[in-house]
């Protein structure tokens, strides 16, 4: 084909784009158009609670050195870390274990897989509302059940220090399990048969097609569900505000509470911009890391 | 030709789409207001909205919304529209959104007596002194002490007092009398009774002496800082009294009741949603709690419930801390809106209102004239707690509110958190308390 036909080929086609167009302008405006007002406002100081600086000042890169000179910043980011590096790997085994229990030809597994997905229909701060009583001191379920068990140590969830970001992130798995089993069983489901039946006339061990079939061709899936996991895991705080409010002495204050609480109860809009930009870094930072190393992979792979 | 006319429904199609959606996009710009360059005629209609939150276990909708059908019977030309719009912060949050976003907002919130200074810095209310002075100075002089603590700033006022409460000391006064034991009158006689209220088997605490919420704590502390003889807040609204005395006594005197006591759970408590059902079902002989929850309580209870303030230190001084929302007219409105929103608000501050609003919801009367009222008299002759509770707010003092109140209160939390957990002494919690809460006050001193 020329270059002039080529040429010709595309400008007879703007279809494809007028059909992008309403999606591309939805991303402008909410996704696009915030991020680049966020890295603007970041770059000046404004506190609504004083009215010497309720018009926005240019400080260049005042809030950035003043939020990683922040002793809470720091502890923020830890619990963050924490946080994403103990649910979503979590969330997803879990996922697929259920993906693989559902996924059987079983007389009432309807009712197994509502079961797992039921967490992820419920309204997350309702939930936490429920799990609220589960974490209750004394006779809540954990304890009791603890106890039966034989534990007698610390009893208080969400204002113990050492637990109460372990009770946040036991909600966010709790939460979050279901939704991503959907999607393992879909990919188990979209399996080829025959595959399976090639390996069981080779004489695979259920073992080995697990780990050389199901596992290989489940990877663009498990690709997916750790970037929406990832992603996900930033964006699950309701449930913070119900059950710890941050504390005890902010020991569960991840990134996307803190920045709530800066812009809406410090109504400091420079510093929640700051943060913004921080927490929009780093799950750039990481999806586009994931997405490239899967897709070297996925060359190396077919070359 | 032929292609581009197949085009032309899909591309009509999406042109209708973008129309659409730049109609969604786009903030409905408010109508011009009319009324602002020339002073409206009393006669010309007008409309207001009211943001509101439900904060207590009662049917708050169901009774401001007959409050406005009175309200419209008795003024044609004024239309108000209540809004429900969640918590006291998603009341705050909304109407913040609202007007950072160029939007117009309602003419009159409910929002928390505390958040006066913010409100007034950002700029989002209008002072009240012009209509007070309008009106019949024993109005506003009518107002309990106590909840217009919060109503003032810079030499104005800001809010008028609305849905009222008040923290008390709930106590199961069947298992006192069993134990032979008589309300408490100090900090000493009131340990004492919570270790002789509670109730082991073994390891298990089958009851408690006290259940008292600390996970979000400054309300329910305040009293016991006032209680020996220094409130955290004072007449300057950029000063706190974290490193005092009686500041240091209050945080030792919670922390003794568990370690020294062993009348209460240990460490950070999250028990303020289950206080009021683990008092009724006896799992608590008493509870550090809100006036509001007394008709759940009294609902629940089979047993004989005593309502009073905190006792105080000394023996016989007594501590309480009100809370709850104030009326706050919105600058964005315009004069014939903050007129109607002034008229809404003194109708709905009418002594026989409050007295049924106050019956109804559990809230406090706000007023003097309230008590006055022939329907509260009924109410606390069948419901002595009521008057109780009501009389605990003579001992009370300001609620805590202070410039840049969000972070200096996280700043606070998070010390009393840390001296409770044991990860700092109290005199070192409250000293860093101090020194950090003041590094965050210093900008608004200058």
């Amino acid at each position: 084909m020329t270059a002039f036909a080529r040429l010709q080929r595309r400008r007879v086609s703007p279809l494809p784009y007028l059909l992008i167009l309403p999606t591309f302008v939805f991303v402008a405006l909410f996704t696009i158009w915030p991020m680049l007002l966020a890295s603007y406002q970041s770059l000046f100081l404004q506190r609504l609670n004083m009215a010497r600086y309720r018009t926005p000042t240019f400080t260049g890169f005042q809030n950035y050195v003043e939020l990683f000179n922040d002793d809470r910043f720091h502890q923020v980011m830890h619990n963050t870390l924490i946080f994403v590096a103990g649910t979503v790997p979590v969330s997803i085994v879990l996922a697929f274990l259920f993906a693989m229990l559902v996924n059987q030809a079983l007389r009432g597994i309807g009712v197994a897989r509502l079961f797992f997905f039921y967490p992820t229909i419920l309204p997350l701060v309702s939930a936490a509302t429920i799990w609220m009583f589960f974490f209750t001191p004394d006779y809540g379920i954990f304890n009791t059940t603890l106890r039966a068990l034989g534990y007698t140590g610390p009893q208080n969830w969400t204002g113990n220090p050492n637990l109460a970001l372990l009770a946040v992130m036991i909600v966010s798995v709790w939460k979050n399990a279901g939704y991503y089993m959907i999607f393992y069983l879909a990919g188990l489901q979209g399996m080829p048969v025959d595959v399976y039946e090639a390996a069981a006339l080779d004489g695979a061990s259920g073992w080995q097609m697990l780990w050389r079939i199901t596992f290989p061709l489940l990877r663009r899936t498990t690709l997916f569900i750790t970037t929406i996991a990832f992603i996900g895991a930033f964006q699950t705080v309701d449930h913070i505000f119900v059950l710890t409010q941050g504390g005890p002495a902010g020991a569960s204050t991840v990134l996307l509470y803190y920045l709530w609480e800066q812009r809406f109860e410090f109504l400091n809009v420079g510093v929640a911009s700051a943060l913004t930009v921080v927490l929009i870094a780093v799950l750039l930072i990481f999806t586009l890391t994931n997405f490239l190393l899967s897709e070297r992979k996925e060359d190396a792979h077919v070359g | 030709m032929k292609k581009s006319k197949r085009l032309w429904p899909i591309l009509s199609l999406l042109l209708l789409a973008l129309l659409a959606l730049a109609g969604c996009a786009m903030p409905v710009a408010p109508a011009a207001p009319a009324g602002e360059s020339t002073a409206p005629a009393a006669e010309e209609p007008v409309t207001i909205q009211v943001f509101y939150p439900v904060a207590v276990d009662a049917p708050i909708a169901q009774i401001l919304n007959g409050y406005v059908d009175a309200f419209h019977a008795a003024n044609p030309n004024i239309t108000v529209e209540p809004v429900f719009s969640g918590g006291y912060g998603d009341v705050k949050t909304a109407i913040q959104t609202t007007i950072e976003g160029g939007g117009k907002p309602p003419a009159l919130a409910v929002m928390l007596a505390t958040d006066i200074y913010d409100l007034v810095n950002a700029g989002y209310i209008a002072p009240l002194d012009n209509f007070i002075a309008a009106s019949d100075p024993a109005y506003i002089a009518d107002f309990l002490p106590a909840y217009m603590a919060n109503s003032t700033y810079d030499g104005q006022t800001w809010s008028i007092p609305f849905q009222r409460s008040a923290v008390v000391l709930y106590y199961n006064a069947d298992l006192l009398k069993e134990a032979g034991l008589e309300p408490p009158t100090d900090w000493a006689s009131w340990a004492a009774a919570a270790q002789a209220l509670t109730v082991r088997e073994g390891d298990n605490v089958t009851r408690w002496g006290i259940e008292f919420s600390s996970d979000w704590p400054y309300w329910l502390f305040q009293p016991l800082a006032i209680g020996a003889g220094q409130n955290i807040v004072g007449d300057d609204p950029a000063q706190v009294f974290f490193d005092t005395q009686a500041m240091r006594d209050a945080l030792q005197f919670y922390i003794d009741l568990s370690q020294v006591y062993q009348a209460t759970p240990p460490g950070v408590q999250a028990n303020w949603g289950t206080g009021p059902a683990d008092l009724a079902s006896g799992q608590t002989a008493m509870i550090a709690h809100s006036t509001g929850s007394l008709s759940s309580i009294l609902k629940q209870a089979d047993f004989e419930v005593g309502v009073m303030p905190y006792p105080g230190r000394e023996a016989g001084t007594f501590a309480s801390v009100p809370g709850g929302g104030n009326l706050y007219i919105l600058d964005g409105a315009s004069d014939a809106e903050k007129a109607a929103a002034w008229k809404f608000i003194q109708f709905l501050t009418e002594p026989e209102r409050v007295a049924d609003f106050s019956i109804q919801t559990g809230y406090i009367p706000n007023r003097a004239a309230a008590f006055e009222t022939q329907a509260w008299k009924d109410y606390v002759a069948a419901t002595p707690q009521a008057q109780a509770a009501a009389d605990a707010l003579q001992y009370a003092q300001a609620e805590f509110t202070v410039e840049n109140l969000g972070e200096v209160r996280t700043i606070l939390h998070d010390y009393i958190h840390k001296a409770i957990n044991g990860e700092m002494s109290v005199a070192d919690a409250m000293a860093a308390a101090q020194a950090d809460a003041d590094a965050a006050l210093e900008p608004f001193r200058q």
